[in-house]
């Protein structure tokens, strides 16, 4: 499993990246971590490599470079590196364009080779989204402001965007806490199947609590919602993973927002609406996230197999 | 979807093909020939691509010599003569010798002679960057000043105190200072920057006028002796600085040069090819061509040793050589095919009432309009585009070629407002430690000062000089 978590410095990326490490730790995944620059013009692209050089001659680090080295740090502090504390050892720092369009930074000396911090220029939304694709990743985890008050309400429009157009399942990180309490939401598709069953897995390797969520749309339908939260309940036991099961009737979006309230990550399949559909009636998924007030792991599937199993 | 938005982002050169169609299909205006009227359509249609920038500006060059050709402008063998002159060449040259000197250590070293001459205190700092930007930027262009000094800055930056947000201010002036010294020298001398050559090459291919390096020299340095001590005032009233005193930084800055040891054999003989290439210019560029002379400079860096080709070829930007070669081309067209003189007559038929058709208004009033233009598009686009129009209205009235030709380059070095305008202002943004709003604080201040300071020099300096 690759993981690719992002980073902007701000306080709630750092939480992000608290929780994605945990996270992969205890899956054994690989980790990047990309921050993304504001672009540059490409004329000036020779120059600007002159200059980077030299900064690094002088050993100084070109701003951004920070957040990355900082979110390391974190993942040091988690435990996910092993790090090994070498009296003599000395950090240097190289900058080498990759294939995949990034700027890596290497962290020579330390034995952390599972981590990669990745340096992009551009649009925040289209260099994440185009790392993504490229690099493979099974899980994108964005941070995004959470917002007390009015302003609640509002999720950075990168985060948004992400979860809408990337590839393979992305976690909006926001409000991290550090108890984990699963709220897995289910509607009978086969896509909400296959994300209790990765939202459970991960539960599972951090110890945490679970509750499966059926909404009826109308009370009529109620039964056929606890029939469906029964269904999950049984794939889960097959795994072995014991959930409680909750119904809940009226508008998805907005029950399964007030129901997240008691809960620490809400995990759902991506929407299937059509484009046309989204744009005019928004997505399920999407006003979760925007107006809902905790983590949402948004599970798609990538070229047909959905691959945020563990690997042992 | 994809296609859509992908069509979307191109808008710019189906708008641009569609402006051209329309202005084909449309009948010739008086005074101009069709050929003219064709030559205008490639104009108004490369100042869009300029602008917008749907295809690389490379790609923009070469779509100038395909439809000269396509649109009867001119024979291909013209068209690839025009592309390539002396003054490309100088171009050409000027970019190879500045890689050459990027690759040396100089940055350490000019550094230490700053700090070494201005002492610990932040304003004598500040101007003794913005100088050295402007004298550096003046001979080897703004491009290679700014990727040099950049990390003189941000050292100074980092030295003084660890979290470079905890000194915004600071930063702000000391990396700005450095974009707009290195900026306003661009027109110091021909090697300069690319635009200068453009100028030169109007001048010899359009009125057989020859102005040598140091005649250049004499008209357009007092403009940065005078303007680059405005720019470190400005910068420092404008942003206040949190540190006054950056006396640890340069105790570290000190001490992180000295560890570098002498300068080696390899940096003296650079310095040396390089201030022999500058006399050259100085002294017999007249006969063989600043670009012949420039190309011997880069054959003395290869054979000395002290650049290797991969180099050359890694680090000069081939593409730029290419946009000048097709706004040199362009302009040369415009003008054979009267264009320029039809442009030129309609501004003045329009401009006369309002008494800006000659003498110094007009100067003014070309440097103004430069100055708009170089903050759309890059200053080279500019003064390839602008230049030939410019020269014309002002032989046309009866106005100093000379000093038009020095106004539209100088003016087009103007360009403070916008992160994207100027290579200098673009790799000082590209480190990350500025905001875009950053350049509009200073830059409208700078702006107005530099305009009114180039006026008082064609004023008054230039009349004296004769022109």
């Amino acid at each position: 499993m690759k993981v690719l978590m992002c980073t902007d410095g701000e306080d709630y990326a750092e939480a992000a990246i608290r929780f994605g490490g945990r996270l992969a730790k205890e899956m054994n995944a690989d980790v990047s971590i990309l921050h993304v620059r504001p672009p540059i013009s490409p004329r000036n692209r020779v120059q600007l490599t002159t200059a980077r050089k030299k900064l690094g001659e002088w050993n100084l680090e070109i701003p951004g470079v920070d957040h990355l080295i900082r979110a390391k740090e974190i993942l040091t502090e988690i435990g996910l590196t092993k790090t090994a504390p070498l009296k003599e050892e000395k950090v240097s720092r190289a900058f080498r364009v990759d294939v995949h369009g990034a700027t890596e930074l290497h962290l020579i000396g330390l034995r952390g080779e599972m981590v990669r911090l990745r340096l992009r220029e551009g649009h925040p939304v289209d260099e994440i989204l185009e790392e993504t694709d490229l690099g493979n990743y099974d899980l994108v985890i964005v941070g995004a402001r959470g917002h007390k008050g009015i302003s609640a309400h509002f999720v950075g429009s990168t985060a948004l965007r992400v979860s809408d157009l990337a590839a393979c399942s992305v976690l909006i990180a926001k409000n991290i806490k550090e108890e984990d309490d699963f709220l897995l939401c289910t509607d009978g598709s086969r896509l909400a199947e296959r994300a209790e069953i990765i939202g459970a897995e991960m539960a599972r390797k951090l110890g945490a609590k679970m509750t499966i969520l059926s909404v009826a749309e109308e009370i009529e339908k109620k039964e056929n919602a606890a029939r469906l939260a029964r269904r999950a309940d049984m794939i889960l036991a097959q795994m072995g993973i014991k959930a409680k099961q909750k119904v809940r009737v009226g508008r998805p979006s907005e029950e399964i927002i007030d129901e997240a309230k008691d809960h620490d990550i809400v995990v759902m399949g991506a929407s299937g609406s059509s484009a046309v559909k989204k744009f005019f009636l928004g997505s399920t998924p999407l006003k979760v996230i925007e107006y809902g007030e905790c983590p949402v792991l948004v599970v798609r599937e990538k070229r047909g197999k959905i691959s945020l199993q563990s690997t042992n | 979807m994809t296609l859509l938005s992908k069509l979307l982002q191109k808008r710019w050169l189906f708008i641009g093909f569609a402006v051209g169609a329309g202005m084909l299909s449309i009948p010739t205006p008086e005074g101009l020939t069709p050929i003219g009227m064709r030559a205008l359509t490639l104009l108004v249609v490369v100042f869009i691509f300029f602008v917008t920038e749907p295809i690389p500006l490379p790609g923009v060059a070469l779509f100038i010599a395909i439809a000269e050709v396509l649109l009867g402008l001119a024979k291909p063998a013209v068209v690839a003569q025009s592309f390539m002159s002396d003054s490309v060449f100088f171009i050409m040259g000027s970019l190879m010798i500045a890689t050459a000197l990027v690759k040396q250590d100089l940055d350490k070293r000019i550094a230490l002679a700053i700090v070494s001459l201005t002492g610990p205190r932040a304003d004598r700092i500040i101007l003794g960057l913005t100088l050295v930007s402007a004298l550096l930027s003046s001979f080897i262009g703004e491009h290679t000043v700014a990727a040099m000094m950049l990390p003189v800055g941000a050292a100074l930056i980092n030295y003084t105190h660890q979290d470079w947000r905890k000194i915004r201010n600071l930063s702000v002036i000391i990396l700005l200072s450095i974009a707009y010294g290195a900026m306003i020298a661009g027109a110091g001398t021909p090697s300069g920057g690319a635009r200068n050559a453009i100028m030169l090459a109007y001048w010899k291919e359009l009125f057989d006028l020859r102005i040598s390096y140091f005649e250049w020299i004499k008209m357009a340095y007092p403009m940065l002796m005078i303007g680059a001590p405005v720019i470190a005032f400005i910068l420092y009233r404008t942003f206040t600085p949190e540190v006054k005193d950056l006396s640890p930084a340069v105790t570290a800055l000190k001490e992180k040069v000295m560890k570098n040891g002498k300068m080696s054999q390899q940096e003296w003989l650079t310095i040396i090819i390089f201030i022999f290439t500058v006399l050259m210019w100085m002294t017999i560029s007249d006969t063989i061509g600043l670009g012949i002379t420039a190309l011997i400079g880069v054959l003395l860096f290869l054979t000395a040793g002290v650049v290797k080709w991969e180099d050359l070829n890694n680090n000069v930007n081939w593409g730029t050589i290419l946009i000048y070669g097709g706004a040199i081309s362009l302009g040369i067209m415009i003008k054979r095919t009267g264009v320029a003189e039809w442009l030129s007559h309609s501004f003045l038929a329009w401009a006369a009432p309002f008494g800006i058709h000659e003498g110094l208004p007009l100067l003014a009033v070309i440097s103004l309009m430069t100055i708009l233009t170089a903050t759309v598009m890059s200053s080279g686009a500019t003064v390839g585009i602008l230049g030939p129009i410019t020269l014309n209205i002002a032989s046309l009235s009866g106005t100093s070629v000379i000093a038009a030709g020095f106004i539209t380059v100088i003016s087009s070095s103007f360009c403070f407002l916008t992160t994207v305008a100027s290579p200098a202002c673009n790799i000082i943004y590209g480190s990350g430690y500025l905001k875009k709003s950053d350049f509009l604080k200073g830059g409208w201040k700078l702006i107005l000062l530099s305009f009114v300071i180039i006026q008082l020099i064609s004023a008054g300096y230039w009349r004296l000089l004769g022109h």
